[in-house]
């Protein structure tokens, strides 16, 4: 078991990070990279800087635009809460860190994580509820739209389990196994699926203003490519 | 020839004869992906879709129908699944390994019922976490299925004329029929209000030049007289080209191939008349397709002006002089999507209606966040599906009228004005009458003379339902070129 543990704590975790850290830079690299040349071409260069910013401050803190479906909405503002803060911030996780790499920084009480946890699992199961009680979700839902909130449960439910013994069934171990592989395969998982909006998300209202700014030419060339270039309407 | 049998639209008979559409759309694709810029939005839409549902609640289709085929994300996934197997690597290698979705004729029609039955409004943007634009995906997926010959026919024929007719223009009025029109509307303005108003052509070197929707020459006759009054009381130098006068650019609706010919068109008659700026009537889609000039037209394009944001300049530095009375019935503004939905021009058209209306209120919800009147995206002038446009697509901009109680609906927008008067009529609103700002402005501006205001009020509102209006002062002349083909002939866009 101990081998177990310390395959999934050491190279599986790494692996596993350093997959994340590439795809998504990747994935950012990518997109500023096609974010840049939209710019470059376009005809009229005149962003709306303001309007841009200000839809993407509004969705990064989207707090104040719950909507009609405000309970769904709630529940995936608590969700991400807790999904972002646990990981980077649980005292037990930061001290990882600094035996590992000698880094540290400073904790939530571990009150406020379990809070936290606790809302991760309970969230992670509303928003499946939800999604498939609620018409146009459930229509639109995919496969991975009821796997991954229930996939991404499972490293805080047995977190919480290893850091709260007493309310754990099960034996210690396979518990921190099970919490520990879970993770690195989310972890694995984030470039690969719509994880991937956690590095993409600052930059959608972008990318969606720069594409109405058409390259002045853009409609000839379609036209030449295609060979109807002297074509009749 | 036209067919009813495929789509809801017509579309021209050569297009249901192409054959390999799936290849060409394909390659359509592909062109339009190397050449544009809509891979940067694509690919993040493509990676990260949550498909939430948010985007439903605020589409007032979605909200009339409830069918899954109205969500907007669930439009726009037809696309993207397109996308992601034919132009990501992923896609591209999961379809060797294990197959899979393959593009097909059948899928190409659901594509082009699909994206006819969205106007691109553009409302659900707003309610995107991620910041998905469907109505860019509207957008594009238009484009390529314009390269497979899925056009609606009424969009075709009007873009056919403006570019290769010989009046370049989508109402298909010659000239001398233009002119006669002009005279007629001059004369009006003489008889009702005792002043000389010309329209004038080609006056090299103006500082505007005017590009109205062709159309209201035929059907918004209030309008266009509103528009010269403020032009002469204000003093500014004008004229109509008699190269080009139509503001209308259903490029905007299918193809940006055509935009740009269209935009480059007007830009032309610009830099012939040697104008300085170019002034866009009571249009929404003219206006926001005129915003594309500085991407078209090159380092001289000239500068874009709507008649809203002059009148309302002119109406702050005083120029414009107001009776003391104002409208008193109930009005409401409905705002076009084209020029309301990014925020451009919301408050220029209220504060000149808080300034000559009594009663004038809100619609709700309203400026960016407005319902679409139901027959944006050039669907208004598909006549065949008027039952669907005032049906499930109008019915929410319906019952924001009722609810607000107003007599007159305006408008600055001659689709939107169309769509709204079939609206009213379908759906027991027929006491209500839809009318252009320039309409409403031209009843309260004082002239200083003894003109006829009685009169003027009648001339402005009509004296029989909504949409009857427009019919009554059309020339002789104009009305027998106006072509046979009523799609083609009426429509611009909200």
């Amino acid at each position: 078991m101990n081998a177990w543990l310390h395959l999934a704590r050491g190279p599986l975790f790494w692996t596993a990070l350093v997959f994340m850290v590439l795809g998504l830079l990747r994935h950012l690299a990518l997109t500023l990279w096609e974010t840049a040349r939209a710019y470059h071409r376009a005809g009229d260069k005149d962003i709306p800087v303001r309007r841009v910013l200000q839809d993407t401050g509004r969705w990064l803190f989207p707090l104040r635009h719950l909507g009609e479906r405000w309970p769904y909405s709630l529940t995936t503002f608590a969700f991400h809460v807790g999904v972002i803060l646990v990981p980077l911030f649980l005292a037990g996780h930061i001290e990882l860190w600094r035996k590992g790499v000698g880094l540290s920084w400073p904790a939530l009480p571990n009150a406020v994580s379990t809070v936290l946890t606790l809302v991760v699992i309970v969230a992670a199961f509303a928003l499946v509820l939800e999604r498939a009680s609620a018409r146009a979700s459930r229509a639109l839902g995919r496969f991975q739209d009821y796997a991954l909130p229930l996939f991404i449960a499972v490293p805080f439910v047995s977190g919480l389990l290893v850091m709260h013994p007493v309310w754990n069934p099960f034996a210690a171990d396979p518990t921190l196994l099970v919490h520990m592989l879970s993770a690195d395969l989310l972890l694995f998982l984030v470039p690969l699926t719509k994880l991937s909006h956690m590095i993409l998300l600052p930059l959608t209202q972008l990318v969606s203003e720069l594409a109405w700014h058409f390259p002045p030419d853009a409609g000839s060339r379609v036209g030449v490519t295609l060979g109807k270039e002297g074509e009749r309407i | 020839m036209a067919t009813p049998t495929r789509y809801a639209y017509h579309v021209e008979a050569a297009a249901l004869e192409m054959s390999d559409r799936p290849r060409r759309f394909l390659e359509a694709f592909a062109a339009i992906l190397r050449h544009g810029s809509y891979n940067v939005a694509l690919d993040a839409y493509a990676r990260m879709s949550a498909k939430c549902g948010r985007c439903a609640s605020s589409c007032q289709l979605y909200q009339s129908t409830g069918a899954p085929e109205d969500i907007p994300c669930h439009r726009s996934e037809l696309l993207l699944r397109v996308y992601r197997r034919y132009f990501t690597q992923s896609g591209v290698l999961k379809a060797r390994l294990f197959g899979g979705f393959t593009l097909t004729d059948a899928y190409i029609d659901e594509m082009a019922e699909a994206y006819y039955r969205c106007t691109a409004c553009r409302r659900c943007k707003a309610t995107c976490p991620l910041g998905m634009d469907h109505g860019l995906v509207t957008h594009l997926a238009r484009w390529t299925l314009a390269e497979v010959g899925v056009i609606p026919r009424a969009l075709l024929v009007s873009v056919r004329e403006q570019l290769e007719g010989n009046t370049h223009n989508t109402s298909a009025i010659p000239l001398p029929a233009l002119k006669d029109s002009c005279e007629f509307l001059s004369e009006e303005l003489h008889d009702i209000y005792d002043v000389d108003i010309p329209y004038p052509f080609d006056v090299e070197g103006a500082e505007y030049v005017f590009f109205p929707a062709v159309s209201d020459f035929l059907m918004e006759a209030d309008t266009l007289m509103g528009n010269a009054a403020v032009m002469h009381l204000t003093g500014a130098s004008w004229t109509i080209g008699s190269h080009n006068y139509d503001g209308i650019n259903y490029g905007l609706f299918y193809s940006d191939r055509m935009m740009e010919r269209i935009v480059n068109q007007l830009v032309g008659e610009v830099h012939r008349l040697k104008g300085r700026k170019i002034l866009v009537g009571e249009c929404g889609h003219a206006t926001r397709s005129a915003w594309y000039v500085p991407t078209f037209g090159g380092p001289d394009a000239p500068p874009v002006v709507n008649c809203l944001e002059y009148a309302y300049a002119m109406l702050e530095a005083g120029k414009i002089p107001l009776k003391a009375e104002k409208i008193p019935e109930r009005v409401t503004y409905h705002d076009p999507c084209n020029i309301a939905r990014v925020g451009r021009i919301t408050e220029q058209p209220r504060e000149i209606l808080k300034a000559i209306c009594s009663d004038y209120v809100e619609m709700t919800p309203n400026r960016t966040k407005n319902y679409c009147c139901g027959g944006g995206g050039g669907t208004v002038s598909i006549d065949e599906i008027r039952a669907f446009r005032t049906g499930p697509m109008g019915q929410r901009k319906a019952t924001q009228i009722r609810d607000t109680g107003a007599e007159l609906v305006v408008s600055p927008c001659a689709n939107c004005k169309k769509q709204l008067r079939e609206l009213c009529q379908d759906n027991d609103l027929g006491d209500v009458q839809v009318v252009g700002l320039h309409d409403l402005l031209l009843r309260v501006i004082d002239f200083g003379t003894n003109g006829n205001g009685g009169a003027a009020e009648d001339a402005a509102l009509g004296a029989e339902s909504s949409g009857s209006r427009g019919a009554d002062p059309m020339p002789v002349t104009a009305a027998a070129v106006a072509t046979p083909d009523a799609a083609g002939e009426e429509g611009e866009e909200s």
